[in-house]
Formats: structure tokens, C-alpha cells, sequence
């Protein structure tokens, strides 16, 4: 068998001590995932945090930043504010400012959108035949943020064998190494 | 045949019971898990004494029960999209999060340092089991490992301790090899005083 010396604390673990270490991984990735939805649950947002993909909020936001989001029912949608929405059927949240909304006397609202650095609004993007969001599209608005920290993010999911490898790493380390 | 005798190879090539220790001597709790290690396989192989996995068993519960935790609640939001799985992820989330909590209890005070519960089985086969505890600490950056015999009596449940701090250095050669006659002498001395002492009392 090939020299992997990294290896050999692994072999001399019993079956009860290799559990652990798998429960070790398991339990680092089941803190993450739940302090995840443990923040979906606080701030009523589907994606608490998103990262700014574009430069189309520029100067306010720039791409690369990441966005604290909340999505309080209460909150109302006025024209002028920051709301980071998700386009029915594309899965990338977008983050622009409410330029004209239309509100029925029940509470209902179709709104439309624009980035302050476009020239044109959303209406392009939308879903064709769609004109208007509707609050089911919101995601959350947007309560703080980080400069900058986000450009990771991009670069791995602009390069997911860097990602890919990294996580494998990662992974392979927690489990071969002992407490 | 063949295939089997095959499998068995290849486990016995996996597993290198007999191969000697070497860890990074630099690595302070790589250290500490060989001393403990070795300090266990005396106590089992030397003295021949039977392992109890309770305590160790609660630790793997615990843990199991929150990692369940954490799957159900991933499941459940995957099978109903976000706000109608709010209840339940909240459930999941504060749960685990308790789960934590025991644990840390439970790694503090239950098992406090302890890496071996062993029984010692009466020859008469009378139930008169006693019971041997290891634990040990070692500081961070620090070269005292100090091992701590504990010996229950199965019929007082009366407990006596026996502790010995050396360093680390009495133990490996300066390539990190764990020098397996110093460490056993040193075990089966702390040993020693606690059983003859029970003669004695």
C-alpha cells in the first residue's frame, strides 16, 4: 500500500472512534446548515444573505458585496427604497430600487423596478408577458452590509473545481484528523 | 476461499495495531491521544480488563440525535419551500442548538477527562467487578501529561485515585516514536500501587 502516513491515526481507530469522526463532519456541516435556517427563520427571508452579482447599484452597492436581508411582513414596499427580489423561474436574487408601484385598497401591490447604474427598468428582464412584481417575488430588503467580502463567493462560483477541491479538502481533514 | 482470506488481507494491511507509534512530536494533542491510546491498550491487553462503552456511547447519541435534528429540518424545507416549513425549522434549529448545549454538559461533567472505563471481571466469577478509570490531561504548549488511575471497588463502591505528571519527554525519542516499555512501565506501576493497596485496606 502506498506510504499515507496522514492516514495512520485512522487505521488505528476502532469502529466507535471512525463513527465519531464521521459525526465530527456531520456535525460541523449540520452547525452551518442550521445556523442557515435558524437565520431563514429570524429574518423571514428565503436567502438571509446574498451577494451583489452585478455592478447595476452602483454607487450604493458594487459587486462583491454581501447583504444582510430581512423580510418582514410589515415592512412596506414605498417607492425609492432597496428590495432584492427573485424573478419567477431564475434563481439569482436581484438587488434594485422600486421606481413606481400600484396599490390595491386591500393591501395588495405591483410594483416595478430599476438599477440605479441601468439605464432602462427591469421590465426586460422580467418573465416576457410579466410588467409588474408582485410582494411573493420580494426576498427581503436589505438591513446591512459587507464591502467586498462577497467577491470570494463569485470567484467560486465562477471556478467550481476551486470550490469543488477546497470543500474536498476541507472535508478530507476534518475526518482524518483527531480532536 | 481465496476471496475471503483476499478480504481479510486487506484489513489486516488497513489495520496496523503492532506497527509502533509516531506522531508529530510538536503536536500537542496528537500527543496526548497516543499516551492515552497506549496507557488504554496496557490496562486492556496487559491486564486484560474489559472495556465499557457507556460513556463514550452517550457522546455518540447525543451527537447522532442533533445531526438527526439537522437532516430532518433540511428535509422537511426541501419538501415544503421556506415559509410554510417555518415552524419546524425553528423546531429543528432550537433543538439542536439544546442538543449542543447537553453535549457540552455532558462532555464537562460526565466525562470530564476520562478515556477509559474499563471492568475487571472476578476470576471467581462472583459479582464482585471493579471498575478501572483512566483519565489524563495536558495543558496547551505545556510537556507535563499528567495520568490519573482511578479504582472503584465493587463491593464498597468506594473510590481511590492514583495520579502521576511526568513529561512527555520520558516517553518519546526525538522522532516522535512512542517508546511503548517506558510508557507501560510507568502505567503498570500506578497500577500496581492501587490494586496492592486494596490488598492491604
Amino acid at each position: 500500500m502506498l506510504s499515507l502516513d496522514f492516514l495512520d491515526d485512522v487505521r488505528r481507530m476502532n469502529k466507535r472512534q471512525l463513527y465519531y469522526q464521521v459525526l465530527n463532519f456531520g456535525m460541523i456541516v449540520s452547525s452551518a446548515l442550521m445556523i442557515w435556517k435558524g437565520l431563514m427563520v429570524v429574518t423571514g427571508s428565503e436567502s438571509p444573505i446574498v451577494v451583489v452579482l452585478s455592478g447595476s447599484m452602483e454607487p450604493a452597492f458594487h459587486r462583491g458585496d454581501l447583504l444582510f436581508l430581512t423580510n418582514r411582513v410589515e415592512d412596506p414596499i414605498r417607492v425609492g427604497e432597496i428590495v432584492v427580489f427573485r424573478i419567477e423561474g431564475r434563481e439569482i436574487p436581484i438587488v434594485h430600487r422600486v421606481l413606481k408601484i400600484h396599490e390595491k385598497e386591500n393591501g395588495e401591490i405591483k410594483f416595478l423596478t430599476k438599477g440605479d447604474n441601468n439605464s432602462v427598468d427591469d421590465r426586460g428582464p422580467y418573465k416576457p408577458g410579466q410588467h409588474w412584481l408582485e410582494k411573493k417575488d420580494v426576498v427581503g430588503r436589505a438591513r446591512g452590509f459587507v464591502p467586498y467580502i462577497g467577491i470570494v463567493t463569485i470567484l467560486m462560483n465562477d471556478y467550481p473545481k476551486f470550490k469543488y477541491a477546497v470543500l474536498f479538502l476541507l472535508g478530507l481533514f476534518v475526518l482524518v484528523h483527531r480532536e | 476461499m481465496a476471496v475471503r482470506n483476499g478480504k481479510n488481507g486487506l484489513l489486516e494491511k488497513w489495520r496496523i495495531d503492532e506497527k509502533p507509534v509516531k506522531i508529530d512530536k510538536w503536536d500537542g494533542a496528537a500527543v496526548k491521544n497516543s499516551l492515552d491510546d497506549a496507557a488504554k491498550k496496557v490496562l486492556l491487553e496487559k491486564y486484560g480488563y474489559a472495556e465499557n462503552f457507556n460513556l463514550v456511547d452517550g457522546r455518540l447519541l447525543i451527537c447522532t440525535i442533533s445531526c438527526l435534528f439537522a437532516i430532518v429540518a433540511l428535509i422537511w424545507d426541501f419538501l415544503h419551500p421556506f415559509p410554510e416549513s417555518k415552524p419546524v425549522l425553528a423546531i429543528c434549529v432550537i433543538s439542536y442548538f439544546i442538543m449542543m448545549g447537553f453535549l457540552t454538559l455532558y462532555t464537562s461533567y460526565q466525562e470530564k477527562n476520562i478515556f477509559l472505563v474499563s471492568v475487571q471481571k472476578d476470576p471467581a466469577g462472583m459479582d464482585l467487578n471493579h471498575t478501572w478509570q483512566l483519565s489524563s490531561s495536558l495543558k496547551r504548549f505545556d510537556d507535563q501529561y499528567t495520568l490519573r488511575v482511578s479504582l472503584t471497588d465493587g463491593k464498597s463502591k468506594h473510590t481511590r485515585e492514583q495520579e502521576i505528571t511526568k513529561s512527555v519527554g520520558a516517553f518519546f525519542d526525538g522522532n516522535g516514536t512512542l517508546v511503548m516499555d517506558q510508557f507501560e512501565k510507568c502505567v503498570s506501576k500506578l497500577h500496581n500501587t492501587l490494586a496492592t493497596e486494596k490488598k492491604t485496606k
